[in-house]
């Protein structure tokens, strides 16, 4: 199911508006983007040695002597990092000591050194940890799962989305709060991470921070990628769109702290080129790193400039199947989110084929609360369309627990869904393990079990409840593999809550 | 003299949170239908400041210190500045609009709340002032997201990914950030137990999650329950609140609970506000039984009463054709029943967990099956047992009566088993199936379905 072609590889170009009367500006007036994040990138290696804090090695008291301009919330927050409470035991000091050092280096480089919040910046360690974790719960990445993430350097080179300046050099109130940022990670091991998270260290400041935060923060929605709340937005919003002048075909992503300088933002007729030539690197290349990132700061330009036709669908559903298929479900989600406002305007594009996504993801996040909004936006009419009965019956055969039902849906399911039901399908194998231990006895075939689980063959179901629970439970008689169901116990039960347990939720609307 | 100026005075003299606030409102009293029009042309916006003083503390008027005067001066010029928008939505006269309206009702929030928080201080008796602000607050609110709505300005700010919910409830949103400042006024106040602004927390905490439930953030609501749950060894215990802020109060954490699925959770709050619910209160028993129906159903298998549903006209419309299908075992009139129902049980939210009444209803159906196999040969004088090895395919057939016969599909023995085997899980069936005979081996002694008596 996985190797038919993707919808958007096989349409030659889109049929997007590549309207010559558009107003722009084509000075050639064109400034070079500041290429500010490969720099932050390679600050360990460039800066080293001439930047203040590389003594950073001497006790923290040394290093915030040294440089006596470093205003007291820096100096207070280099002093909570290497305090013995909010160390964490997964992250070593030299570890934690290279991130400080990028995110200090970061912020006086741009000169937010006043501008960052520090009280509520989390700290290195737990960026580190967070970073890893995100990279952890990614299960397409999962040589990253298996294979123990000791080097967070590499690790963060795989998402640039998430690198340097997305951390520190947002204005306060965009600044992620940590516990607010954990509230969209889960953690393998939740109950013992938490009270590392805290930033502050007692209680009492805690309930304050929190007190704060809810002024602050409220009605903003919890959806991390709505930052547009209230206070910074009408000031913002104010300056209408910009008309960009840029003429560059590709333009690394960047996060804006204010407002656009059209001199960097590319107009439509720019845009649609560098959509096609995305499109032609992507079936080249593949390389998904730079992909993510061009297509961001493509969305972005098409948001500062207020560009919402059926050009920007194209883009998000294009962007959106691209992370589908890599399992960046942090980017899928921005750009499923962004297209169900897209879709509530009529924009074209393919509505129905991402409402059925939709419902898959909330099965797969499982926020129920979130499959009932799904649900309800689901009407009459796309009912009749098969990805979308699909997906619906997929989820009401999980609710029921039709194990028989959801794998004949599995093995036959419409456009890029199954990418996402990949994200699933074991622990729903798990699940209906657990059913039939309990309910079959003495044994069943394997090849019954092969059958009605979707596997591809006996070894893989053999290799399958053998990783997943121990090798005694199949034994060979007259010929054939059986499962000895009446002996399971609860080993599948366990594995089956471990398996629900870890769901990566970033980006979580 | 201003009907307002005395029924404020007389409010203070004998101390009645609920008369003061009463005065506090935008509608006015049927009995006095005059009053805010009164009240209103008895100033203009030059003079106001110096009017009030006069109508509020003049002659035989409570004795207030200075600082707490000029609060409730504070707050009764921005009313009836308020109460100049009211009018003149009343009067739908050139101007008038619902978002100025709005904007000004919650200057008065502001004001209120400054009075509470500043050097004046305003005693705690008075609290329902601030009930009262936010009720009509949050109504403004609504109505002036209805307005915006209908007016079509969208704005779009720079920054990239616009929630889809974000413009539409600006205003609301707008409000709920007020309204938490009012509920972290009342938590926050260190004062003595009796006279604390604690006693303010619960009504606060309703009118906040009535707003998040509407604006469809539910997930807010943690942050408030997490900060009460923070501070309650500092606060009274719920049984010493009035009841109508805790029947309310455990209905919204019930909901929560309910809509994560935590069912058990869920009923206990909510049975808790059903007993409390005050008797008259059908609209309300009605929104409480909405969700403790569906969670019964869930934690113990049950139907409601006919009884009970003659009761609630709407909820019998709801509930009954499904209840009626699970009690026969009829697994196509269920699927229809949910089919013809989905649109109402998706708005309201219960549609998954009424989707698991479909376990109950094959519960009923397999039941029947197992009494229809009859009894083992009777031996000698004992009593006659049941047949407890049943065919799978007896059961298949089972599932084949009631479907059409033009689309009578092939029933999959395989899924038949699938379906038994969700049954024994979920400890509905206790039994096991023997694959390789076909057969269900299911318990003796009347335990092969758990609490129906066979």
């Amino acid at each position: 199911m996985n190797s038919s072609v993707p919808p958007w590889r096989s349409t030659a170009t889109a049929p997007m508006a590549r309207n010559s009367t558009f107003p722009t500006n084509a000075t050639p007036a064109y400034i070079p983007v500041q290429a500010r994040r490969s720099l932050a990138h390679s600050t360990t290696n460039t800066t080293n040695g001439s930047f203040p804090l590389s003594g950073r090695q001497d006790s923290p008291d040394d290093e915030s002597r040294k440089r006596v301009e470093f205003p007291p919330p820096v100096r207070s927050y280099v002093q909570r990092c290497f305090a013995p409470e909010n160390q964490v035991a997964s992250v070593s000091i030299p570890e934690m000591q290279e991130k400080l050092k990028h995110v200090i280096t970061d912020a006086a480089e741009n000169n937010k050194l006043g501008i960052i919040d520090w009280e509520r910046l989390p700290l290195p360690q737990v960026m580190v940890q967070n970073e890893r974790n995100k990279i952890l719960a990614n299960p397409a990445s999962s040589h990253w799962a298996s294979a123990q993430p000791s080097s967070p350097g590499n690790a963060t080179r795989k998402r640039k989305s998430t690198d340097g300046p997305l951390d520190t050099g947002s204005p306060p109130w965009r600044s992620a709060n940590p516990s607010r940022f954990e509230d969209r990670v889960t953690h393998p091991t939740t109950e013992k991470k938490k009270p590392r998270i805290a930033v502050d260290q007692s209680s009492k400041s805690k309930a304050n921070l929190e007190m704060r935060r809810k002024r602050f923060d409220l009605g903003k929605g919890q959806s991390p990628s709505s930052p547009t709340g209230s206070p910074a937005r009408s000031a913002d919003a104010d300056q209408g769109p910009v008309v960009g002048r840029c003429q560059a075909l590709e333009k690394n992503y960047f996060r804006l702290t204010s407002a656009p300088n059209p001199d960097t933002v590319r107009p439509l007729p720019v845009l649609s080129k560098a959509l096609d030539l995305l499109k032609k690197k992507w079936k080249t290349d593949g390389n998904y790193g730079y992909i993510c990132d061009q297509f961001k700061s493509l969305r972005q330009d098409l948001t500062v400039q207020h560009i919402r036709t059926e050009f920007t669908v194209t883009v998000y559903e294009i962007h959106a199947r691209i992370a589908l298929e890599k399992g960046d479900l942090g980017e899928y989600n921005q750009c499923q989110t962004q297209l169900r406002v897209l879709y509530a305007q009529q924009l074209a594009g393919h509505p129905t084929e991402f409402k059925a996504y939709r419902i898959l993801y909330f099965i797969y996040t499982r926020n129920w609360t979130a499959m009932n909004d799904a649900l309800a936006d689901v009407t009459p009419e796309d009912k009749k369309d098969p990805a979308v009965k699909h997906a619906l019956d997929v989820r009401s055969a999980l609710a029921l627990g039709n194990y028989h039902r959801f794998f004949q849906l599995y093995l036959d399911t419409p456009n890029m869904g199954a990418y996402l039901m990949d994200m699933f399908v074991d622990r729903e194998r798990l699940s209906a393990l657990a059913v039939m231990c309990r309910a079959y006895k003495p044994d069943v075939n394997i090849r019954f079990i092969t059958e009605e689980l979707g596997f591809e063959s006996d070894e893989q179901s053999a290799r399958f409840i053998i990783d997943n629970s121990s090798a005694e439970l199949l034994e060979e008689k007259n010929g054939a593999v059986r499962l000895l169901t009446g002996k399971a116990g609860s080993l599948f039960d366990q594995a089956k809550a471990a398996a629900h347990r870890v769901v990566d939720i970033k980006g979580q609307i | 003299m201003s009907s307002i100026a005395t029924a404020f005075k007389n409010a203070y003299i004998n101390g009645s949170g609920s008369d003061l606030a009463a005065v506090l409102t935008p509608i006015a009293p049927a009995e006095d239908p005059n009053r805010l029009r009164s009240f209103y042309q008895l100033s203009n916006a030059a003079s106001v400041s110096l009017d009030l003083p006069y109508l509020l503390f003049h002659g035989k008027g409570p004795k207030l210190p200075k600082a707490e005067q000029n609060a409730w001066v504070d707050i009764f010029v921005v009313y009836w500045e308020a109460i100049g928008e009211v009018l003149k939505c009343e009067d739908r006269s050139p101007g008038a609009s619902v978002v100025t309206l709005f904007n000004t009702w919650k200057k008065l929030a502001n004001t209120l709340i400054r009075g509470y928080s500043g050097s004046s201080s305003l005693p705690a008796w008075t609290l329902p002032c601030l009930y009262t602000v936010g009720k009509y607050m949050r109504i403004f609110a609504i109505n002036a997201d209805l307005e915006v709505a209908s007016q079509g300005t969208a704005v779009l700010g720079f920054q990239e990914e616009v929630s889809p919910d974000v413009e539409k409830n600006a205003n609301l949103e707008e409000a709920a950030r007020v309204i938490n400042r009012m509920f972290t006024l009342c938590l926050s106040d260190r004062a003595a137990l009796e006279e604390s602004r604690k006693w303010g927390i619960y009504n606060m905490t309703n009118l906040l999650f009535k707003i998040y439930f509407k604006i469809n953030s539910v997930g807010l609501t943690k942050n408030i329950l997490r900060a009460i749950k923070a501070s309650a060894a500092d606060l009274p215990p719920p049984e010493a609140f009035p009841k109508s802020h805790i029947v309310a109060f455990e209905y919204y954490v019930g909901v929560i609970h309910f809509l994560e699925e935590n069912y058990a959770e869920a009923e206990e709050h909510l049975t808790w506000a059903w007993r409390m619910c005050h008797r008259g209160a059908t609209k309300n028993r009605e929104l409480i039984l909405t969700y403790l129906i569906p969670c019964h159903l869930v934690t113990t298998h049950t139907i409601p009463s006919k009884k009970l549903l003659t009761q609630f006209p709407r909820l019998e419309k709801l509930f009954r054709p499904l209840s009626e299908c699970i009690r026969k075992g009829d697994l196509a009139g269920f699927d229809l029943a949910m089919t013809a129902g989905e649109e109402e049980f998706v708005k309201r939210r219960i549609y998954l967990p009424l989707e698991r009444g479909r376990d109950i209803a094959l519960r009923n159906l397999f039941r029947k099956v197992f009494l229809a196999g009859g009894f083992e040969e009777p031996k000698d004088d004992q009593p006659p047992v049941r047949r407890t090895r049943v065919h799978v395919n007896e059961f298949a057939a089972a599932l084949r009566v009631g479907t059409p016969t033009s689309g009578r599909s092939r029933v999959d023995i395989d899924e038949v088993e699938c379906l038994l085997a969700n049954l024994i899980y979920k400890g509905l069936m206790k039994g096991y199936i023997a694959r390789d005979r076909g057969i269900v081996v299911l318990s003796k002694g009347g335990k092969a379905f758990p609490g129906t008596g066979v």
